[in-house]
Parts: C-alpha cells; sequence; structure tokens
C-alpha cells in the first residue's frame, strides 16, 4: 500500500525532470552525439581488459562503486520527504524491522522474530540483540517506537502514515521488545513494517523534523553512512563498519545525479558510471548492436510488480456496459503493444499481480485478440454502423470517447496511439489527449473527468488492493477514481485484509483477480520489465535475477581488485 | 514581376518553397503508406528501397509521414500569419490615419505585447487551452500581429501626407474610402515583405510546440512531433531526426530567401546603383 504511493510518486518526479530538462536537451544531444561518435572510435578497437573482465575472481572488499540517480533527494528522512530519491538514499543508511527475501517473502531485519496473537489484533517483534547505530549507540525497541510516533504526528505530514495510524497503540516494554496493537485484525500491516525506516531517537528527540540538521547529516545502522553530499552533483556513502547485517563488500558507492537517461547513458559508456536504469531501446537495440557495449556490460531483466491498463469511467455510458467494456479488451491486442512499445519486453496479464507470484491466478489467461468477437459483443450491446461510416452507434450515437495520459511519458503515449488504430478497425472513435501529470490528476481524475485513461499501478508487495477496488474509495483523491463498484469484490477485500494465513489469504485474491477479470472495468495492458545494465567489473550478482530484484544482494557485489578504476572520476 | 524573377534569392526560395507546397499538397496521392498505419514488426528500419526515411518507433513510414505533417506545418503557417496580417493591417491603418489617442493607445498595446516574450506567452496559453492546431493556429496568429501593425502605421503616416490622399479628402471622401482604396493598396509592398518573413517564423513555432508536446496531437503527423519521436532514439536513428530537421530548414530558408528577394526588389534604395 505504501510502496503504491511511493510508486504514484516516482512517477510524478519522472515527469517533472522530463519537462524541467527541456532547456538542456538541446545542449545536451549536441555534445551527446559529438561523444557517441569519438566514443565509437576508441571503443571499436579490441579492448585488453574484456577477457579480465569475463574472468570470475573470489569475493573481496574494497573499491568504489559509481552509479546513477535522476533526481538529487530532497533530504535523508524519505518517510518525511515523501519522495522516491530520498527513500532511495534513505534504504541505503536505515533500517527496517522486517524485510523481504529473495523470493519477497517476510523475513526479519531488526526483528529477530515476528508474533502475530490470536485474535490477530496485535503483532510483537522481538528485535535481535546487540543491534547499534553507526555511531556505536545500542539501537533498542525506543527508537522504533520514537519513528513510530514521529510518523503519525500531525505536524510531521508524512505521505505513508495512514498505515501507521491504524496501530491504536505501541509499546516499547523493554529494549528488545515492540508491541503494536490493532482496533482490527490488518494483514497488510505486516508489510507496512518492513517499509518504516528507523531513525535514531538520541538524534532526533526534540528537534523539528522539518529543519532538523539530521536530514543533510544522517545516522543509520545499515550498510553504509552519508560521507558527503554535493547538491545536485552526487553523494558520497562509506561502508559503515558496525552494519546490523554485517558489512558489505564494496567501501564507497557513490551515487551521481544525472537527470536526463541521455545523458546517464552516455556516462555509462565513457565508462564514468558503473550502472544505470535503462530503457527497452537502449536494452534491446542500442546495446545489442554495439559489441564495445556488450564486452563491458552485464544486463539484467526482472519482472516489476506495476501495470500499465486502460481503465474506463465506469460511472459514464458506454461504459456501464460489460459487453462494451470486454469488447473493448477483445479488440485491443496486447501482444502489439508489448512488441511495439517494450520492444517484447513485457508480459500480458490476466490478474492484478505480478505473474509467477502466489497472488496471481495461474488459472486466468489474458483477454486474447479477438475482433470478430469484439464486434459481436458490441452488436449484442446495440452498438452497429448503420450510416456506413465505419464508427458504430446506438440511438444515433456514437461510440466515440477520449483517452486521457500524461505527457512526456512516450511509451504510454505510443501505447494510446496503438489502441486507437485497433479500436478504430472494431468501429470505436477515440481521440487522444496527453495532459501534463499534475494537470492530468488535479483536472481530470481527481474531479472523475474523463472517459477513459492509459495509466499504470504501481503496486506493493501485499496483495491487498483495497483502496484501488473498494467502492468506499471513491472519493476526489482517491485510488479507485474508475468508479469500480462490485459488491462480492468488496467482500473479497475486506476478507483479505483480515486474514493472515498465506494460504486462505492466496484463495481469495485468486476469487477477487476472477471476479475482476469477467468484470473487465479495465483492460491490462502489458506488465514490464525493469532493466538495468551494470559494468561486468561488478561481480557477485545473482543471475538470473530473483524476484526480489537485482539489488536485493547489493552488499554481497564486490569489486576485484584488478578491475577497478585506477581513479575516482566522480568530479 | 519581372524583377522578382531576375533576383536569384527570390527564385532559390520560390522554388524550395514550391516543392515543399507541391509534396504536401499531393501528399494523399503520393504517400506510399497510410501515416498513421502501425507496423510493430517493422520499428525503427533505416532507410530502404521501401521505405525512403525509414520507419519510426511505431513502424510508420516516415516518408508518408513527413508528408502530412508537412501540410499540417504549411497551414500552421499560412493561417496564423493569415491572422496576424488582417489585426496588424487594421490596427496599424487605424493608428497611422486617425493618430491621436487612436494611435497612442494602439501603438502602448504594440509596446506592451512586445515586451512579453512570445514564445512563453504562447506557451502558457496553449497549456490553459488544450493543444490542438486551431489552438496553436490562432494563439501564433494573437501574439504575432506587432510589426505589421507598425509597418503599416509608418507608410500611412507618410501616405496621408501625400497629394493624392488629401486631394480625396478635400473631395469629401469618406474616411474607410480613403484608408481602403488609397492608402493601403500603396502601403501593402512591406507588409508582403513581413508576411513572407513571418510564415518562416511561424513553422518554426509550430514545430517547436510540437516538440514540447504543446503542438499538434497524436496520433497526426507534424515535422514537430516527429522529432521529438526521434529524440529517444538520437543515438541510433539518424533519420528520425535528419529528415524532419532537412523539412524546417528548407521550409524556413525558402520564405527567409523569397522574403529577402522581395525587399530587395521592392526597396527603391537597392536600385540606385
Amino acid at each position: 500500500m505504501m510502496k503504491r504511493r511511493m510508486t504514484n510518486r516516482r512517477l510524478t518526479g519522472m515527469h517533472h525532470t522530463c519537462t524541467k530538462q527541456y532547456a538542456s536537451i538541446g545542449q545536451q544531444l549536441v555534445i551527446g552525439m559529438l561523444c557517441s561518435t569519438l566514443l565509437a572510435c576508441s571503443a571499436d578497437s579490441p579492448d585488453q581488459n574484456t577477457a579480465a573482465l569475463n574472468q570470475p575472481y573470489p569475493a573481496q572488499t574494497g573499491g568504489t562503486l559509481i552509479s546513477a540517480m535522476p533526481s538529487d533527494p530532497s533530504g535523508m528522512i524519505g518517510m518525511v520527504a515523501g519522495e522516491s530519491a530520498s527513500l532511495a538514499i534513505g534504504a541505503y543508511l536505515f533500517n527496517s524491522l522486517l524485510t523481504f527475501n529473495q523470493d519477497l517473502d517476510l523475513a526479519g531485519e531488526l526483528a529477530e522474530s515476528w508474533q502475530v496473537a490470536d485474535d490477530k489484533k496485535t503483532i510483537t517483534f522481538k528485535l535481535k540483540p546487540g543491534l547499534q547505530w553507526a555511531d556505536g549507540k545500542p539501537l533498542t525497541s525506543a527508537d522504533v517506537l520514537f519513528t513510530w510516533q514521529l510518523i503519525i504526528d500531525e505536524k510531521t505530514h508524512s505521505p505513508y502514515a495512514s498505515d501507521y495510524q491504524l496501530v491504536t497503540k505501541a509499546e516499547a516494554p523493554d529494549a528488545q521488545t515492540f508491541i503494536v496493537h490493532y482496533a482490527q485484525p490488518f494483514a497488510p500491516a505486516l508489510e507496512s513494517w518492513a517499509h518504516l525506516q528507523v531513525l535514531p531517537k538520541h538524534k532526533l528527540a526534540g528537534q523539528d523534523i522539518h529543519t532538523t540538521s539530521f536530514a543533510q547529516k544522517p545516522l543509520g545502522s545499515h550498510y553504509y553512512q552519508l560521507k558527503e553530499w554535493r547538491h545536485g552533483e552526487y553523494l558520497k556513502l562509506e561502508r559503515n563498519p558496525k552494519s546490523v547485517l554485517g558489512p558489505a563488500n564494496i567501501d564507497n558507492v557513490v551515487e551521481r545525479i544525472i537527470p536526463d537517461p541521455a545523458a546517464q547513458f552516455l556516462e555509462l559508456m565513457a565508462d564514468n558510471i558503473d550502472s544505470m536504469t535503462l530503457d527497452p531501446i537502449t536494452y534491446a537495440r542500442i546495446i545489442p548492436s554495439r559489441p564495445a557495449l556488450q564486452a563491458k556490460l552485464n544486463q539484467y531483466k526482472e519482472l516489476g510488480n506495476s501495470y500499465t491498463y486502460l481503465g474506463f469511467n465506469l460511472k459514464r455510458k458506454p461504459f456501464d456496459d460489460v459487453r462494451v467494456r470486454k469488447a473493448i479488451n477483445y479488440a485491443i491486442d496486447k501482444q502489439e503493444i508489448i512488441d511495439g512499445v517494450y520492444l517484447g519486453l513485457g508480459i500480458a496479464i490476466a490478474s492484478p499481480y505480478k505473474p509467477g507470484t502466489r497472488w496471481s491466478n495461474p488459472n486466468l489467461t489474458p483477454y486474447p485478440f479477438d475482433p470478430t468477437k469484439a464486434k459481436q459483443l458490441l452488436a449484442e450491446a446495440g452498438y452497429v454502423d448503420s450510416n456506413g461510416d465505419g464508427i458504430v452507434e446506438r440511438d444515433g450515437k456514437k461510440l466515440s470517447f477520449e483517452v486521457l495520459t500524461n505527457l512526456g511519458n512516450k511509451q504510454r503515449e505510443k501505447t494510446t496511439v496503438i489502441i486507437q488504430r485497433r479500436l478504430k478497425e472494431v468501429g470505436i472513435e477515440t481521440r487522444i489527449r496527453t495532459l501534463e501529470w499534475a494537470s492530468l490528476l488535479t483536472n481530470f481524475i481527481k474531479p472523475g473527468d474523463f472517459d477513459a485513461v492509459v495509466m499504470g499501478w504501481g503496486l506493493s508487495l501485499d496483495p491487498d488492493q483495497y483502496s484501488i477496488w473498494h467502492s468506499s474509495q471513491q472519493g476526489p483523491g482517491q485510488f479507485n477514481f474508475i468508479g469500480y463498484n462490485n459488491p462480492a469484490v468488496d467482500k473479497l477485500l475486506e476478507q483479505g485484509r483480515m486474514e493472515f494465513d498465506p494460504e486462505t489469504r492466496m484463495q481469495i485474491y485468486h476469487d477477487f483477480a476472477k471476479v475482476l477479470y469477467e468484470d473487465s472495468p479495465l483492460v491490462y495492458l502489458s506488465a514490464g520489465y525493469g532493466l538495468t545494465a551494470i559494468h561486468k567489473r561488478v561481480q557477485g550478482i545473482m543471475n538470473p535475477v530473483p524476484p526480489a530484484g537485482v539489488g536485493y544482494d547489493s552488499h554481497k557485489w564486490y569489486l576485484p581488485e584488478p578491475l577497478r578504476r585506477t581513479q575516482i572520476q566522480a568530479e | 514581376m519581372q524583377r522578382i524573377l531576375q533576383n536569384p534569392m527570390a527564385i532559390t526560395g520560390l522554388c524550395f518553397i514550391g516543392i515543399i507546397l507541391l509534396l504536401a499538397l499531393l501528399a494523399p496521392w503520393i504517400a506510399p503508406y497510410d501515416p498513421d498505419a502501425v507496423q510493430v514488426k517493422q520499428i525503427l528500419i533505416g532507410p530502404s528501397a521501401e521505405h525512403w526515411m525509414g520507419t519510426d518507433g511505431l513502424g510508420r513510414d516516415v516518408w508518408s509521414r513527413m508528408l502530412f505533417g508537412g501540410r499540417v506545418s504549411l497551414l500552421v503557417g499560412l493561417v496564423a500569419v493569415g491572422i496576424s496580417t488582417v489585426i496588424g493591417v487594421i490596427l496599424g491603418a487605424l493608428a497611422g490615419y486617425y493618430r491621436g489617442w487612436v494611435d497612442t493607445v494602439i501603438m502602448r498595446l504594440v509596446d506592451i505585447m512586445l515586451s512579453i516574450p512570445s514564445f512563453f506567452l504562447i506557451l502558457a496559453v496553449i497549456a490553459f487551452l488544450s493543444p490542438s492546431i486551431t489552438n496553436v493556429m490562432i494563439v501564433i496568429g494573437l501574439t504575432s500581429w506587432m510589426s505589421v501593425t507598425r509597418l503599416v502605421r509608418a507608410e500611412f503616416l507618410s501616405l496621408t501626407q501625400r497629394e493624392f490622399v488629401t486631394a480625396s479628402t478635400a473631395l469629401g471622401a469618406q474616411d474607410w474610402r480613403v484608408i481602403f482604396k488609397h492608402c493601403l493598396p500603396n502601403s501593402l509592398t512591406p507588409v508582403l515583405v513581413s508576411v513572407v518573413l513571418g510564415i518562416a517564423s511561424a513553422v518554426l513555432l509550430e514545430s517547436g510546440l510540437s516538440f514540447l508536446g504543446l503542438g499538434v496531437q497524436p496520433p497526426q503527423a507534424s515535422w514537430g512531433n516527429i522529432l521529438t519521436d526521434g529524440k529517444e532514439y538520437i543515438q541510433f536513428a539518424w533519420w528520425l531526426s535528419l529528415y524532419p530537421g532537412l523539412a524546417i530548414l528548407i521550409t524556413v530558408l525558402g520564405y527567409n530567401l523569397l522574403g529577402e528577394g522581395l525587399r530587395d526588389v521592392f526597396d527603391p534604395r537597392s536600385h540606385t546603383r
């Protein structure tokens, strides 16, 4: 649930970066073209290091890994700042009570064990013994309690407060024990404790969280600590020898702030950064077409926990008719979108969960591309082309609607163009409108003033999707903006939240996905892959990528001495 | 006319514009493919016999899109300049003919408009309205009439002092008759030059707006949004950036050459040698 919101913000962030960058793109392109020509010349000559790069070395410590991130964090307290850059850096510095193991099951991080009481309303966490902050002070349940109080404090304005506000009472009876009480059973609670980045009470107590110097000079307990931060340029992280999970292999991590993906890629080619996330074009076309790049980069792909969809405003005609929704679903060729927009780096889905995980219903298959069936369904719903203009109508009214999507997201823009084309073939007219992200949300999504949208959901690891589908979540600004209202689904979602047993829960969410499938309140377009390129000098990376993602065990990565940079080029 | 044909700049400009106009007008007949036909099996193919200018990120034929995009760009240029010229001529004529407070009001309005950076004004207005061809044409038209106003006013200031104008006023001709029959026809030469140059900048503006996603909306093609699509692939699909870039260059160059040529031809000082 919390992750879901984070992902929304991540989209916003991405978008703002795009618009801000317009001014300098011209310059960057020119420089970019020059650089790439120069590079191509030098890189085409056989690289004597290539052989060394492919040779496996034993795990060792030391070295500096340089990575790139698109925006400068606003502060180090991600739970307060509420933006992805802060949370990403925070993940290097702070621990949570729980975490997810490589198969995405819950595991203890600060907590050694956790117990759900029989009435399912109380969770007791036991902390590991001997935990300490990077400055040597002990990390106790008092710190966890303090962090919880901070997040739910009205004055903090944390965007992630709601999950933690469900806790009616929290207590820390001794240094090792942390107990939370809920008014009613709430299964997604466990996941929320895997997201709360625990902050040190002895540094923050009594301070104003919005102005504290801690946000610039943090103190954590995780693998790394912040050594230097040049705003807008880079953040230098140094290994924390007192890390509660044991020290990481790599000595220093430098996160360079490079907003433009094209500029990041140039730096990757020039060997100035070691890793970056890629778009499908770079992953599937550019890198494979350049042997010099292939020789020094490893590419990783992992199925992301998100999907793109075409959503209907169910309160408007004609989308209140299930036959029309199904017809549109049959009329869209999902594989065409995956091939055309994601260059094959995506998969079609039939339930709102990551395929292959326990929550995704294996008995459902995505709606096939079947224009004949689509036309048939439209005819059943009373839509026929009576005047021969190629567009179907009912009672003299054309079946025509507007599809909105956010400006600057090229993949979504292309998706709408493909959809428009396919829908026209079955006699449905669509108009495309791309809007700036903030304007799309405030002027159209919040007031519910739209016909259809192409957007995406980034999901949490917990299967609870109450806020997206429950009929009570239709208010302005809430996530069920398509206006889905189905008592059967409401009931399943309520049951799912109360159920802690994984097997029973799984059945509930399989049933839920089945109802959605039959109802077709939105068209699942595709679940895309997260794509990463990492320089071959970084070894010890799990391949194939585990479900938890490529960075899951980055503390075990290492830089073999012969492959390290001779000098750090962070400036 | 003879002199226009003897001016090398004007002739070159005319040729450029002629070719582009012809191609755009004939687009539906000469385009080998439907400009909006998505072919996911043929994404980003370089120029070949089958696709002269290659295909774009959705497998659409770039040559066909360029032809149809040209229609949009040129249409926007012509209509926008049409609007600005009509406004400019009327306001300029009023200011130059009546002088006094009419002149003051209109010229201060011109000053105000000129002091606002027009591209940002257009950006703001388009973001406020919704982006569409019609809006782009109207907004460009409404924000670029100032130079025409100044030109026409200056011409009118001198024309109203001339004998034939004074004569017709003395004979009791009505204001509108003096303005439209005597002054206007004699002040149109500099306007013609500025119209031609105005089209060039309107074409550029439209491409800029479409490049930023605020002009012509997909799937309709315009040179500006073909360029935007190309930006994403500039590292290896050069044809998506080169051809629309060239088309914009040739068109703008064509109009500018023609405009300069016309100025030389009509400017009496350039013939005194």
